[in-house]
Formats: structure tokens, C-alpha cells, sequence
């Protein structure tokens, strides 16, 4: 058994490419053809619409701790969630099964679904209408330079002991972690309104994380991101392109340096960020703000409303001249890069804050109907085959600027802060009032970087936050970074995106001294 | 489809077992029916009638370096599927670094089984449209939007091991959950909002009845907060709030790898009486209103344990891993392995104390009543220092009364330092959850001089 996968020597991948698009049912039938029996089933019994949606998602997750594999796991899942809408009621069943078994689950999957929708319909104050689009047909495949499931499982381990060994050497590490993981994600879809579309998304990333102990502080240090890593759509160029070992020792030599930091002073200060904290900056201060489901009401119960609402459209200025968002679900490399969101919505680009502006709202078929939207913004996804799709964040990007991050540090005043990488998060149910700290952060003197500080700890309200914007650098400094881990809906549902952001500067910024815990 | 019981679980497991070429193999599987509904003020807005089946094999080769070991998983649980999944795994061991330390998988435990409740299984649509329907009702009466969960969940797990150990169970959970607000999307600032819940290991356990009233009756309570000026207060904490806080620190503050590594407020501090005396922590699977795993991922049994008894430092919660590290028993807290995160405290208990609801007020006099908390986070882990905000209802408390309703506030506050500040708790406990996960039983607490940074 334990060779059943073994080529050529060395030690393959937990897949040989993963590549199953020609993949039938035992009875002969193609996958395509079996979600339109799905989707011929549930409108036989009497649905106004329906969509079926068939994933395949196979992950590798390799993990070195402390100079060991620590972490070695290959999940490989396969089902199928069928989608019905029925007297202005959403319904949704769902089932894992086998290519073989696919067929016999698709009859207990269009009863339940229809029988949900029917209990359910009574209680509709308003039936959901979904809004007009263009039906969708096709495939789409993430580009992938390399295929990340066959690139040989020593390799990958050898790549991620290399970055452990550059961690390595000091005594005041506690822990140092290095780990990579690939994801890829198929789905045939098939909607009531002729759509059918075949996608395969493949997602890479990685990263490496030192934490050091001295002196009675614990501190951590992270690259390329903190939390889950950086990841991107793409295969094991994603991976090979971070450089993990090259930024071993850095990531391990800044750990313990910031043990020995002063604690980041508190008061009103001008503050640049970096490109990785502003990621997580603009998922929560912007992305979330503007998913329409919110701006409804509808997320209310766990997760919270808007600040904004639809009568801010055109009016709010949410932020200075120099702040422009713009949601992508095409941007190159995008963790949220596909052909159709799981409504059958082709992926689009539109602005969502045009030079401070708020012009744009992320919503999906059921909510942009809701509103009274006619073009929705290819947004709605689901986790996996599991769950029903909801509104989610798309790629956001903050438009880059001009010039360099040194030209921005060199034109701030002394006593700037320039804090990067997310190390704690908070912000309100309505997303108005958030509190981040960062990793690490210096002090810029001279219109240089001066003395390193730990725990720098900003608070605001997100559209001062964003009016107090005055430069954003340029092309040169932008780039996507990924958010794998974004939860959201109740029971939550993971889904992933990138933010595209260059360093910016924010004026009077409100710093907290954590040197006593709690104290402004 | 159903959940598997023990004999189909054994069999199907020891069948992969038998497959394995690895010297040990261990196999898990966890079955879910999952009914929910999601609703809005205009009605339900997502739901699913679902399942979800997770099956995993752990191999593990023994060489002069130790073992080598690697897991892998299938979402399905036909032979087929499961056999692939071995064969993944069995490559990924290949090249797993060698652990001289690690010990041998473990042999046969007693655990008692347990068995998933029927009514919380067969739990209608039907039935949960009528809980539904009732909330809606009740919120439009008094003009204010509603949205909320209604869903039972049934869970099976069973491992099995090539040592000869053999683990099943069952549990079962069921939640209704209702925010009331007025009305726009930013409802909560402009107006006032009150949520409530009810989680229960069975379905006739569920309050519906409790949480449609105090949902909006708080709801009403709460219009027109008024501001107020952030600083430090007396503040009663109910259970969802102090659910909130605690879960953060059930890895962080109670896990031996934190502990071990010296991010745990516990490093070096055990037999230290550091809290008041009515502060005690304990763990407990078997708590009647958990009825949680009376096995970890690894099938090792699991008790209750105390970390914090009477205020005095007890011990991290432990896996078979991190006991032996650190020379301590096996509590029964390990993650499925192998695995880089270490044990946690799952089944959080905070004992309940003997103060009422009045008494409660009374010890406050004046100070603010907070009802929950929203997006709590860590940001320093040796002190657990937290940050997050009040949400679904906050009330000044003037001379032990229940006054006017305040707008949110930021706090920044190092819960361990809360938990030196406890001066009364409550006699009543509850089970609730919070946005970060995990679900905690606690009572009401009083604590003083609890940090609030700014205002919403």
C-alpha cells in the first residue's frame, strides 16, 4: 500500500497533479452531466431555480517545527451542494460522496433542498429575487507555472529545513516554524438558466515564523506575513518566489531584537504601514464595510452591520484624495482570481472608493436584487461543496501612489512610526472603531529608520482613519497579499482573497503605550 | 445518510488498519449532520440540511532516529477513498524528520461511549421555522429588525489504533441565537440593540422562549445610548461576555505548549495563589452542559481538570506529547497528531459562586453593565492582554440599579489582571459562544477596574 503513488525514485507529491477533469461517475456519466441532473431533478420537483455545485478540493500542509516535520497532511474532500430558490426561499442540501456514488446522493439531496425551501418560504417577509445576469459558460484554470502537487515531497521539506536552519543558532528562539501549503480547488457548476462552467483554482504559499524569549518578553517575527502566511493563485513559483530561507536569519535576528525593544510610545502620531499590515487594514476597515449582505442587515447576528449604508454611495468620503479601492476578481494572482463567482456571475473589476469617494458595494445575486442592484459584483462563494454561498470580499487593492517607502520615510517628520505585519486584530460589529498591533516597528529619525519598538498599537475610526491618508507610494512598492483565513456567516465559512497595497502614511494617528498593559 | 454507529466505525477503521504497511497506524473518523437556518428581518436567508464525513489515518514507521509519522485525511468514507488516503499518508511519512522522543501509540483506554440525541437529530425545519416565526413576531411588535441562527447539530467521532485501542462517541448541540436592533445597517450605534442565545446539548433543552424576551426587551432597554468617556470601571460581565474573554485563553493560557515555551501566564507560576478565591477554572467534558469528547485526537481519555482552583495556579492541560515533556500527567487535550499546535482547553468551566443577580448589581454600585463582546483578541499572550468591544447592549449601572443604555466602547485589558480584580460571581451559569470560536460555560462576574480605551 505504501507505494501505490511512488514514481521515479523519489518521493512524488500526494497527487499525481490532482488532475481529474475527465473524471466520470461509474455509470458513465460525466460530472457536468450529473449537476444537471441535480439541477433537472429539483426544478422537476418544482423549484423556480436551482444551481448544483460539484468540488473536488485536495490540499498538501507540510510544517517544520523546530527542525522537524512536525506537520504532514494531505486532505482530499469531494461533494456536492445543491442549490434551490422556491416560492422566494433559498434551500440548500448538501452531501460528500464518490465520483461512483455521485449519482445515487443527487435524489436525497433535491428532496431535502426543496422540502427546506418550502418550510422555510412561509416565513418571507419579501421573496428573494436574484438580480438579472448573463448566463455563464465555460472553463477556467488558474495559471500555474509550476504544478505544486508534483513537485517531489523532499524538495519541498528540504526547502522548508533550509529556512529552519536559518532560524537556527540562537538560544533565546523558543520556537521557529517554517511550513508551505497548496490547495487545489475544482468545481463544475450548472445553473437552472443555462449556465455550466468548470473551474480549476490553484492556490500556493508559505511562511516562516521565529518566536524569542528573553529577558522576560516573548516576541515573534514573521515573513512574509504573519497569521497563515502569504499566499497566492498560482502553483510552487508562489512558494519558490518568497525565498523563505533568504529571510531566515533576518526574521530570526529582529524576534530577538524586539525582545530587547522599547515598548512603541503612545499619542497622536503620523504613522506609515507597511504593505502586509495594510492587507489586513483594508480586509477589515474597507472590505467588510462594504459587503452589501452587511450593509442589509443580514450578517447582524454574529459578525455585524456597516457603518456605511446604500445611501452613503456617491456621498461618503471615506477616505483622502489619495485613497482609490478597486475589487478584482481577475486580478493576476489573486487568492480570489476565478472565472465565475458561485452565483454563474463572470468575475469583474469595479471601484469601490474612487479618490476618497465611496462609490462602490460588494454584493452578490440575492443581495444586489434585495437592493435593487442590477449588475451584481460577482462576489457570492462558498466554502467548499458544504456551505451556501454568501457576500464575500473580493481582491481588494488600495491604488498605488508615486514614489518609494524610503522617499515616504525620508519626507516624515521625526517621531513617525513605521510599523508592518498584523500581530493582533480587533474592530467593531459595524466596522467603525478597530485596534491592530503589529510585530514590529521603528522609529524614523532624521528621515531614517532609528530605533526598533515592539508592540505598536494603533486605534481609529475607519473613515478618519482613511481621510487622514496623505500619500501612498507607488507601483513600485505595491503587491497582492493573500488572506486564507477569512471568516465570516454563521456557522462561519473560510474564504480567501488578496489585498494589493503599497506602504502608505496616515496623519495624527492615535498610538496606545502598551508598556502597562492597558493605558493610552 | 446517518451518523456511523461504533460496530461500523470499528469495522471500517480496523479495516484500514489492517491495510496499513506502517508499523502503526491510527485511524479517526467524524461524521456531522448539520440543519441550520439563518434569518434576517425579511426572513430566513441561508440554510442547509447538510453532512460532512472526515476520515483520517495517521501511519507512523519506527526507525533508529524514531518515529516518523504524517496524517492524512478523505472527505469521503467509502474503502476506496480511505485506502488513498492511507497511501498519502504513508508517502508523506517518508519524509517526516525522525522523533526520538515521541512514545509509542497508546493502548486500550476506558471510555465510556455516548450516543447522540434522537429528538436533536430528527429536529424539523418545521420546528425551527416556528422559533423563527416567533422572533420575528415578537421584533416587528416592538419595531425592531431581527436576525439570528436557529440549528442542532448531531456529531459522531471513533478512533482506532493498530495498539489496540478503540474510542467512540456522539454529542449533540442545539442553538437558537436572536439580535434585535433598530433599524439600518449601522442599527446598533444609531439605535439600540440586545442579543441573546441559547446553546444546549439537546433540543428541548434550547430557551427559545428566554432569548426571543430578553433579546428584546434589552433591544427596547438599549435605544438611544447615550456617549460616555472611555476609562477604567466596575463592570458586571455577563456570562456571554466573560465567555468571550476566556476563550482566549484556552491555548494560550492553559495549553502546556504555551506553558512550556513561557508565553502562558502559568510559566513558572504553578502552586502560586494568584487569583481571588472565587476564581476557579476547570475543564470538563463531562459538565451537563457540555456533555463534550470524553477523548482527544489522539483517543486518549479525558476528564475534568483543574487549572485553576480557588485562585490558586493548578497545572496547563496536557497531551501525551507535552506530558511527557514537561513531566506532568496526560490530561486528554491533544489535537489530532502529528501536529505543530499544541493542547488546549476545549470544555472550559468557570464555577459558578453564590451571588445573585441583585447581589451582582449591588457589588458593582457604580460601573457598567456589559452584556457581550465582539471580536476579542489577544494582543500581548504572557499577560492575555485583550482587546475587543462591548456590542448587543451596554448599561450604566448607578447605585446596584440598571440604568441608561451607553454606546460601545473599546477595552484593552489584560485578563489576567481581570482576574485578580473579581469581586463577586454569579450564582447562575451559562453556556454561550463568541466570533472567535470555542464555547465556554461561566457565570456572571463583578470585576473592577476594567480599561476601556475609546468609544465607538
Amino acid at each position: 500500500m505504501a507505494d501505490t503513488m511512488q514514481n521515479q525514485g523519489s518521493t512524488p507529491s500526494t497527487a499525481e497533479g490532482k488532475g481529474i477533469t475527465a473524471g466520470s461517475s461509474r455509470a458513465g456519466s460525466s460530472i457536468e452531466d450529473l449537476a444537471q441532473v441535480a439541477v433537472d431533478l429539483a426544478m422537476q420537483r418544482g423549484a423556480d431555480y436551482a444551481d448544483a455545485r460539484i468540488v473536488r478540493l485536495a490540499r498538501e500542509t507540510l510544517t517544520v517545527h523546530n527542525g522537524a516535520v512536525a506537520d504532514a497532511e494531505a486532505p482530499d474532500e469531494f461533494g456536492v451542494g445543491l442549490r434551490v430558490l422556491k416560492d422566494g426561499a433559498f434551500g440548500f442540501a448538501a452531501a460528500p460522496t464518490t465520483y461512483g456514488g455521485l449519482g445515487d446522493v443527487l435524489p436525497g439531496l433535491a428532496r431535502r433542498a426543496l422540502a427546506l425551501a418550502r418550510d422555510l418560504a412561509p416565513l418571507r417577509r419579501r421573496p428573494i429575487q436574484m438580480s438579472g445576469e448573463a448566463t455563464a459558460r465555460g472553463e477556467y484554470a488558474t495559471p500555474v507555472v509550476e504544478n505544486p502537487f508534483l513537485v517531489p515531497l523532499e524538495e519541498k521539506v528540504d526547502l522548508l529545513l533550509r529556512a529552519d536552519r536559518g532560524m537556527s543558532g540562537r538560544r533565546e528562539i523558543v520556537s521557529r516554524l517554517a511550513s508551505i501549503g497548496i490547495q487545489r480547488e475544482e468545481q463544475w457548476q450548472v445553473t437552472s438558466e443555462g449556465g455550466a462552467t468548470h473551474q480549476v483554482l490553484m492556490r500556493a504559499g508559505g511562511r516562516i515564523e521565529a518566536i524569542a524569549s528573553a529577558g522576560g518578553v516573548v516576541e515573534r517575527r514573521s515573513y512574509p506575513n504573519a497569521l497563515e502566511g502569504d499566499f497566492r493563485g498560482g502553483g510552487f513559483e508562489v512558494i519558490r518566489s518568497s525565498q523563505l530561507d533568504v529571510h531566515a536569519e533576518r526574521v530570526r535576528d529582529e524576534a530577538i531584537a524586539l525582545c530587547h525593544a522599547d515598548v512603541c510610545p503612545g499619542g497622536k502620531r503620523t504613522l506609515i504601514l507597511g504593505g502586509s499590515q495594510l492587507a489586513l487594514q483594508i480586509h477589515e476597515s474597507v472590505g467588510h464595510p462594504t459587503e452589501l449582505d452587511r450593509i442589509l442587515g443580514e450578517e447582524r447576528d454574529l459578525a455585524g452591520g456597516s457603518f456605511a449604508g446604500l445611501g452613503d454611495l456617491g456621498g461618503l468620503q471615506y477616505g483622502s484624495k489619495h485613497v482609490s479601492f478597486v475589487a478584482d476578481s481577475t486580478a493576476k494572482g489573486g487568492l480570489d482570481t476565478r472565472g465565475w463567482d458561485d452565483d454563474g456571475v463572470a468575475s469583474r473589476r469595479f471601484e469601490v472608493v474612487r479618490e476618497g469617494r465611496f462609490v462602490g458595494v460588494m454584493g452578490g445575486r440575492a443581495s444586489s436584487g434585495r437592493a435593487g442592484i442590477s449588475e451584481s459584483g460577482s462576489v457570492s462563494r462558498a466554502e467548499g461543496w458544504y456551505s451556501p454561498p454568501i457576500d464575500r470580499i473580493t481582491n481588494l487593492s488600495l491604488v498605488p501612489g508615486s514614489g518609494s517607502l524610503e522617499d515616504l520615510i525620508a519626507s516624515s517628520e521625526d517621531g513617525t512610526i513605521f510599523a508592518d505585519t498584523v500581530k493582533t486584530w480587533s474592530i467593531d460589529q459595524e466596522r467603525r472603531n478597530f485596534q491592530f498591533t503589529c510585530e514590529v516597528a521603528w522609529e524614523i529619525r532624521g528621515g531614517r529608520r532609528s530605533r526598533l519598538l515592539r508592540l505598536p498599537t494603533y486605534q481609529g475610526n475607519s473613515v478618519a482613519f482613511w481621510n487622514s491618508c496623505d500619500a501612498v507610494a507607488g507601483p513600485q512598492e505595491w503587491r497582492l497579499y493573500g488572506v486564507v483565513n477569512c471568516g465570516k456567516g454563521n456557522p462561519m465559512q473560510i474564504a480567501e482573497m488578496s489585498h494589493g497595497a503599497a506602504p502608505a502614511r496616515f496623519r495624527g494617528v492615535q498610538m496606545l503605550d502598551m508598556s502597562g498593559g492597558t493605558s493610552v | 445518510m446517518a451518523l456511523l454507529d461504533q460496530d461500523h466505525a470499528f469495522e471500517l477503521a480496523e479495516a484500514i488498519v489492517a491495510a496499513s504497511s506502517a508499523d502503526e497506524t491510527e485511524v479517526s473518523i467524524e461524521c456531522i449532520e448539520d440543519r441550520f437556518v439563518r434569518f434576517g428581518h425579511e426572513g430566513p436567508t441561508q440554510s442547509a440540511d447538510r453532512d460532512h464525513y472526515d476520515l483520517s489515518v495517521r501511519v507512523r514507521f519506527h526507525g533508529p532516529g524514531g518515529y516518523r509519522e504524517a496524517r492524512s485525511t478523505s472527505g469521503t468514507i467509502d474503502h476506496a477513498s480511505a485506502v488513498a488516503a492511507l497511501g498519502r499518508a504513508q508517502l508523506l511519512a517518508k519524509i517526516a524528520t525522525p522523533r526520538p522522543e515521541a512514545l509509542p501509540l497508546g493502548g486500550p483506554v476506558d471510555v465510556e461511549g455516548t450516543s447522540p440525541s434522537r429528538p436533536t437529530q430528527d429536529h424539523t425545519f418545521k420546528e425551527k421555522a416556528e422559533w423563527i416565526g416567533a422572533a420575528l413576531a415578537a421584533a416587528e411588535k416592538e419595531r425592531l429588525f431581527a436576525s439570528g441562527l436557529a440549528r442542532t447539530t448531531v456529531m459522531s467521532r471513533s478512533l482506532v489504533n493498530s495498539a489496540g485501542r478503540q474510542v467512540h462517541g456522539a454529542t449533540s448541540r442545539a442553538e437558537f441565537a436572536l439580535t434585535c436592533s433598530d433599524g439600518g445597517s449601522d442599527g446598533e450605534s444609531r439605535g439600540g440593540a440586545a442579543a441573546s442565545s441559547s446553546i444546549a446539548c439537546f433540543v428541548d433543552q434550547v430557551e427559545v422562549e428566554r432569548v426571543i424576551e430578553d433579546a428584546v426587551r434589552s433591544a427596547v432597554l438599549s435605544r438611544e445610548p447615550r456617549p460616555i468617556d472611555p476609562g477604567a470601571f466596575t463592570v458586571l460581565l455577563e456570562p456571554a461576555a466573560v465567555s468571550a474573554l476566556l476563550s482566549m485563553a484556552t491555548e494560550a493560557g492553559f495549553g502546556a505548549r504555551s506553558f512550556s515555551e513561557g508565553s502562558s501566564f502559568m510559566a513558572g507560576r504553578l502552586g502560586e495563589k494568584l487569583f481571588p478565591e472565587n476564581v476557579s477554572l476547570v475543564d470538563d467534558p463531562l459538565h451537563p452542559a457540555l456533555r463534550g469528547w470524553r477523548f482527544d485526537g489522539e483517543g486518549a481519555a479525558r476528564g475534568r481538570t483543574e487549572m485553576i482552583s480557588a485562585g490558586e495556579l493548578r497545572a496547563p492541560v496536557t497531551d501525551s506529547r507535552w506530558a511527557q515533556k514537561l513531566g506532568l500527567p496526560n490530561t486528554g487535550h491533544g489535537v489530532p497528531q502529528p501536529s505543530a499546535y499544541g493542547p488546549s482547553a476545549e470544555h472550559l468551566v468557570m464555577e459558578a459562586g453564590s451571588s445573585s443577580r441583585d447581589e451582582l448589581l449591588a457589588a458593582v454600585g457604580d460601573g457598567l453593565l456589559v452584556r457581550q463582546l465582539h471580536y476579542v483578541n489577544i494582543v500581548e499572550p504572557q499577560t492575555l492582554s485583550l482587546t475587543g468591544m462591548t456590542r448587543g447592549g451596554t448599561f450604566r449601572i448607578r447605585g446596584g440599579q440598571v440604568a441608561e443604555p451607553v454606546q460601545n466602547l473599546r477595552f484593552t485589558q489584560s485578563l489576567v489582571e481581570s482576574l485578580r480584580q473579581v469581586v463577586a460571581v454569579g450564582d447562575r451559569s451559562q453556556r454561550s459562544g463568541s466570533l472567535m470560536g470555542g464555547e465556554v460555560v461561566a457565570p456572571a462576574i463583578v470585576l473592577r477596574d476594567f480599561a476601556f480605551t475609546s468609544r465607538a
